[in-house]
């Protein structure tokens, strides 16, 4: 496991430190300096995948509705991230992007009041919280 | 001042809301919420005091002109043209052309017209024309109040009354548990009633004619406990609605045929349109039947009077505020506004006096025979509307605003008289059980012969002189031709009116003290007992006078109906005109009266009833309504064809014409002490003779008694026909159609049966040889995979989300990885 | 859109902030921490909405999210057992089979994500690079004549004008949806949430439920059946 995660990471260390790749490396300092749309998109991507990765390994139901949070979040930087870019491209709906986002945020506030009241009724009906206790689905 | 009436209304609203609102919390204290009510009122009365005096006779007064609220640039939108105009769509184009070759024919008009013409026929028209381009393209409708001599005294009555009556009302409904609550509606009364009559247009007239219904059906129904008082509510509601349609149907063809509700704009062009003679049916015609149907539904005329009488099921200062002095008068005030349209219209003329006529004959009849002293009273009022009525249908809309005026002096005095009775009595409201009262209540009493004497139409008494006039107008008018014949209905009720109120006085204060000898059978009161008068000694009931609260608002309410008619004080006393200038009703009302016969606004002295023109003119120089110009040839009748006119035949043999009022006004005092002496007669001097004429009268007594079985009619011509043509539908509905439905139902079924059959033999056998097939080979895998486990399922969808990745980007990725682990390694 | 000096050090420190606090709120094991950590995540991405010049949304982001939906979680956390958890007793993520294949999944996920967008970009960039050119220029000599605030460092942008008039004028009928939804939410929580006795308060308990769970609470059979 360490290996492969050495054998992972070394290229990256490598992009860093090795003398032969100094044009590539001054391409990417050049890079970071101006963040652009991509990096925008590749955040919201990340959260995004944190969010899945929160919802499909946590065993707390709570923690999966923050999860949950952090995916409609990252939905949401999606959004904003196109809306600046369109708008700087001239286009006159680009703000739909944020309007979208405005919704986004209303219907995460109604799911997480209706989530947390199940999750309220069903603490009191099986005094549990942890999700692989709760498989009636399987009848 | 006058700018500032747009607080009128506020006020009452502003009290309204906070008794409404916060009344519950403030009930600890009677005293407040009164104090909040009657101050409310007593601050719109002094703004509208204010506000009447420097628009019509301060020193910068614009009497005759107009005043609107929108003139100062501050105008409120309230259905702004622009949202209209999606909705209108073509037509709108086609209603603009017409208004403009009107306008441009007003404008010609204009020109031809000498200045001292134009400021006394025009004024009303021209006022608003700077901006009129906008206007006439959609309908536009603003919310603005306006200021002239009619909405001034209408404004005067409702806050001045109003003020006596919520006095009256603290004391009265002392220890109501829903004071708060009365003292909300009554405000929001008042509200509505000030929107009525200040509205600068008819949709505003509109919401405040529904508002003083809905009020009105709040008050009725105040003691929502008692199954009558719920049913009168709701009796009157409903009465009331189809009076609403007809009004609703003519703002419609109001706006249809003048493109804006604006009362300046509407009679600024309905005055250019030709009139109607008796039989013609031209669209003012029209109009004028709508608004006179709402005005009938209102005012409680022949045959829509039938909630009024109900609607003493209230408490009886709501009696004397809306059923007797102001709203009721709603009818009249629309009338009168739309005088133009109604004079358009002869044939809508003689409908108005005949309806009044009739129904002043008919309700007077009644209230010979009634034994609730409320009920009496509301009769009377019903007659006394008939009267008001009467006048307009006459072409004399003055004198009816007028008798509108003292009506609402006397008839407030003598409801809140007998609430005083009422109340002193124990809540008991049947006359058989009173009697002897002088004794006990003298400040009523005394108050109360104020009323009476100014209602029967004893001389300088105020309804004297408004009644005196509309029998007059009505003898001598040149408007319609049954004038004759609606004198003669006028002076019957008249009489009677003068009987039945002696009859009243009779029963309750003078004579012997009934309550005395009928103490065991007393029935329970009428009215539910308020918390102080729970008295453990029930059977003891020895009336006793009222407390200051009460009376005097009574005595100030006297006052005005002992001198209130020298406001208008009858031309046979004066030489043959009005005097006073301005100060003279009829006169301060001319600016909003259009004339026939001359064809402009607010020349009623230019022509009398006769075609000539007075002599008298007032010099005074801004009173230009009055012309100085000398008098010359007899005008024609307005309708080119005038019937048998009794005055005029009355003058061809007295040769005087001044003489010839005085001979009306001798034969209307005749039929007054008539009936007076004949209430004395049978009810002070000789008390057994109403029993003998009810006997030999049987079938009028009867008929009276009963109300001439007009709710009895209607309860089966419409109530029971309603409910037949329900149970007519219901019948097919539930025959023909249920049975079409049950028909096709059966079919379904017959032939599922047959499915049913192939299905269950030849396809199922088919379906489930395979299915068991199937399920054998497949279940484990399936059941494999239904875990229960949410996140299992999750799984699944994320692993969609990979694949889709992988479909599209795939082999690129591949390659990637490749030259990437190609260059570093 | 490309950022340049201190907006740039910002975009870093906040995306990288916001990163870790959301796997940190994947990964705390008391869940008191996680709802904390995923605060500070929602706070990180406002101050990237702030960067992208949306900042009625990063407002919006905060007030909501911040003030109200994580109180909402706080206390939720506090009304069920969360004591096992926290004293190390009970293992917090699922069975080692789900959890490797999750994240198997989530790295490949990422991985093709990343990818795409990074090839995909540069198409877009291409597409645009002489609209953004032109347009650009427009914009700064529009943002010149906008209004100074009040200290004079900046100027008073029209960004969160024209999500209003958008809102309103576009997407009015959607926001009437949401108001209902919203309502709707509200309703249906506060009839989620009630205890059995709150319902048999109001009658709204089938009597044989009832009947059985009085008997194991016998204070329930003295609820009166209406107020």
């Amino acid at each position: 496991m360490l290996l492969l995660i050495f054998k992972i990471f070394t290229p990256v260390l490598g992009l860093l430190f090795q003398e032969q790749s100094q044009g590539r490396m001054a391409l990417v300092w050049e890079k970071a300096q101006h963040p652009d749309l991509s990096k925008f998109l590749i955040i919201g991507a990340l959260l995004f995948i944190i969010g899945v990765a929160g919802v499909l390994t946590r065993r707390n139901i709570i923690v999966i509705f923050m999860s949950i949070e952090l995916i409609l979040n990252a939905a949401n930087l999606n959004f904003i991230a196109m809306s600046r870019y369109l708008q700087e491209t001239g286009n006159m709906n680009a703000v739909a992007g944020q309007i979208f986002a405005v919704f986004v945020i209303v219907v995460a506030a109604a799911e997480a009041a209706i989530g947390l009241g199940i999750v309220i009724a069903l603490y009191r009906n099986k005094e549990t919280i942890w999700v692989d206790e709760i498989d009636i689905l399987k009848w | 001042m006058y700018r500032y009436i747009w607080l009128v209304p506020l006020l009452p609203l502003a009290g309204a809301a906070i008794n409404g609102l916060l009344g519950r919390k403030l009930r600890f204290s009677e005293r407040l919420i009164g104090g909040i009510a009657v101050g409310s009122i007593a601050l719109a009365f002094l703004i509208t005091l204010a506000s009447v005096y420097s628009y019509a006779f301060g020193s910068g007064a614009i009497w005759p002109n107009v005043y609107v609220t929108s003139q100062d640039g501050a105008s409120y939108s309230w259905i702004p043209g622009g949202a209209v105009r999606f909705t209108q769509g073509g037509s709108a184009r086609s209603m603009v052309a017409v208004q403009e070759s009107a306008r441009e024919e007003w404008a010609k008009r204009l020109a031809e017209m000498t200045p001292e013409e134009r400021l006394r026929g025009g004024t009303i028209s021209v006022l608003r024309g700077h901006n009129e381009e906008e206007r006439a393209s959609v309908l536009d409708v603003e919310w603005s109040y306006q200021l002239d001599a009619l909405s001034s005294i209408f404004m005067l009555v409702v806050t001045g009354v109003g003020l006596c009556i919520f006095v009256f009302a603290t004391g009265y409904m002392h220890g109501d548990p829903g004071f708060y609550r009365f003292f909300a509606y009554m405000g929001l009364f008042m509200f509505s009633m000030l929107v009525l009559v200040m509205g600068s247009n008819f949709l505003m007239m509109f919401v405040g004619w529904e508002g003083v219904g809905l009020c009105s059906y709040l008050l009725i129904g105040y003691y929502f406990d008692r199954p009558e008082a719920a049913n009168a509510s709701r009796k009157a509601f409903i009465t009331n609605r189809v009076g609403d349609f007809g009004f609703a149907l003519a703002i419609f063809g109001v706006i249809a045929t003048f493109g804006t509700t604006q009362y300046t704009d509407v009679f600024g062009q309905a005055a250019n349109f030709p009139l109607e003679p008796l039989g013609n049916w031209g669209i003012l015609s029209w109009i004028a039947l709508g608004l006179f149907v709402g005005a009938c539904g209102k005012s409680a005329q022949l045959p829509l009077h039938v909630w009024l009488p109900d609607a003493m099921a209230g408490p009886t200062p709501v009696s004397a505020l809306i059923h007797a002095a102001t709203m009721v008068t709603a009818g009249l005030y629309m009338l009168t506004r739309t005088n133009v349209i109604f004079q358009h219209s002869q044939t809508m003329m003689t409908v108005v006096a005949v309806v009044g006529a009739a129904t002043a004959l008919f309700a007077a009849t009644i209230g010979i025979t009634q034994n609730d002293i409320k009920k009496v009273l509301a009769y009377s009022t019903v007659s006394q509307l008939g009267f008001m009525f009467m006048a307009c249908g006459v072409g004399a809309f003055a004198i009816g605003i007028f008798h509108v005026m003292t009506h609402a002096f006397f008839k407030a005095l003598m409801f809140l008289g007998a609430g005083s009775v009422i109340h002193g009595m124990h809540h008991e409201q049947d006359m058989r059980r009173m009697g002897g009262l002088r004794k006990y209540m003298p400040y009523t009493y005394l108050t109360f012969l104020a009323g009476w004497l100014a209602i029967c139409g004893i001389i300088p008494f105020s309804g004297f002189w408004s009644k005196d006039e509309i029998l007059w107008s009505a003898a001598s008018t040149r408007y319609v031709p049954v004038g004759w014949i609606v004198w003669i209905v006028g002076t019957i009720a008249a009489t009677c009116t003068a009987f039945y109120m002696t009859r009243l006085m009779a029963m309750t204060f003078w004579g012997k003290e009934r309550f005395l000898d009928n103490q065991h059978d007393h029935a329970p009161g009428h009215e539910v007992h308020g918390a102080d008068h729970e008295t453990p000694t029930h059977h003891v009931h020895i009336p006793h006078e009222s407390p200051p609260s009460m009376w005097v608002p009574l005595a100030v309410l006297a006052v005005l109906a002992t001198i209130g008619g020298f406001v208008g004080i009858s031309p046979a006393f004066t030489g043959g005109h009005h005097v006073g200038g301005r100060m003279n009703i009829v006169n301060f009302l001319d600016p909003i009266i259009w004339n026939p016969t001359t064809r402009f606004f607010g020349t009623h002295e230019v022509v009398d009833s006769f075609g000539r023109r007075p002599e008298l003119v007032e010099r005074h120089a801004t009173t230009s309504v009055l012309t100085t110009e000398p008098v010359h040839a007899e005008p024609p009748p307005p309708y080119g064809h005038e019937g048998f006119n009794l005055a005029h035949t009355v003058e061809s043999v007295v040769h005087k014409h001044w003489l010839t009022e005085v001979v009306f006004i001798i034969i209307s005092l005749l039929v007054a002490g008539l009936g007076m002496a004949l209430g004395w007669l049978f009810y002070v001097k000789k008390p057994g003779l109403p029993d003998i004429w009810a006997a030999r009268l049987r079938p009028l007594y009867q008929a009276s008694y009963n109300k001439y079985w007009v709710d009895e009619f209607f309860g089966w011509a419409v109530t029971r026909r309603t409910m037949d043509a329900a149970r007519a539908v219901f019948a097919f509905d539930s025959k023909v159609i249920d049975g079409a439905v049950n028909g096709s139902a059966g079919l379904t079924r017959l032939a599922s049966r047959v499915t049913g059959f192939t299905d269950r033999y030849f396809v199922d056998g088919l379906v489930n040889a395979i299915a068991a097939f199937v399920m054998r080979l497949m279940s484990p895998l399936f059941r494999a995979a239904q875990t229960g486990f949410t996140q299992n399922y999750a799984l699944v969808m994320v692993l969609g989300l990979v694949l889709a990745v992988i479909l599209f980007f795939g082999a690129d990725i591949t390659t990637a990885f490749k030259a990437m682990f190609a260059t570093w390694f | 859109m490309v950022l340049s000096g201190w907006e740039a050090v910002f975009f870093w420190v906040f995306s990288i902030a916001a990163i870790f606090a959301g796997l940190l709120t994947v990964m705390a094991r008391n869940t008191i921490h996680s709802a904390l950590f995923l605060i500070s995540s929602l706070v990180s991405v406002a101050a990237l909405f702030i960067l992208l010049h949306a900042e009625f949304i990063a407002g919006v982001q905060i007030l909501v999210y911040v003030g109200g939906v994580m109180v909402l979680f706080l206390f939720v956390i506090m009304l069920v057992n969360v004591g096992e958890e926290e004293r190390g007793q009970e293992e917090i993520f699922n069975r080692s089979r789900q959890v490797t294949t999750s994240v198997i999944f989530c790295g490949l996920l990422v991985a093709g994500l990343i990818y795409a967008l990074n090839v995909g970009y540069e198409g877009i960039q291409k597409r645009d690079a002489a609209t953004i050119a032109q347009t650009g220029a427009e914009r700064r000599a529009a943002d010149q004549n906008l209004a100074a605030s009040a200290t004079g460092a900046s100027k008073i942008t029209k960004g969160t004008e024209w999500v209003g008039n958008g809102l309103y004028r576009f997407g009015s009928l959607p926001f009437e949806v949401a108001s209902v939804l919203l309502l709707v939410a509200i309703i249906g929580s506060v009839m989620l949430a009630r205890t059995l006795k709150q319902e048999a308060a109001v009658d709204d308990v089938a009597p044989d439920v009832l009947e059985k769970e009085a008997i194991k609470d016998p204070e329930l059979a003295e609820v009166p059946a209406t107020e």
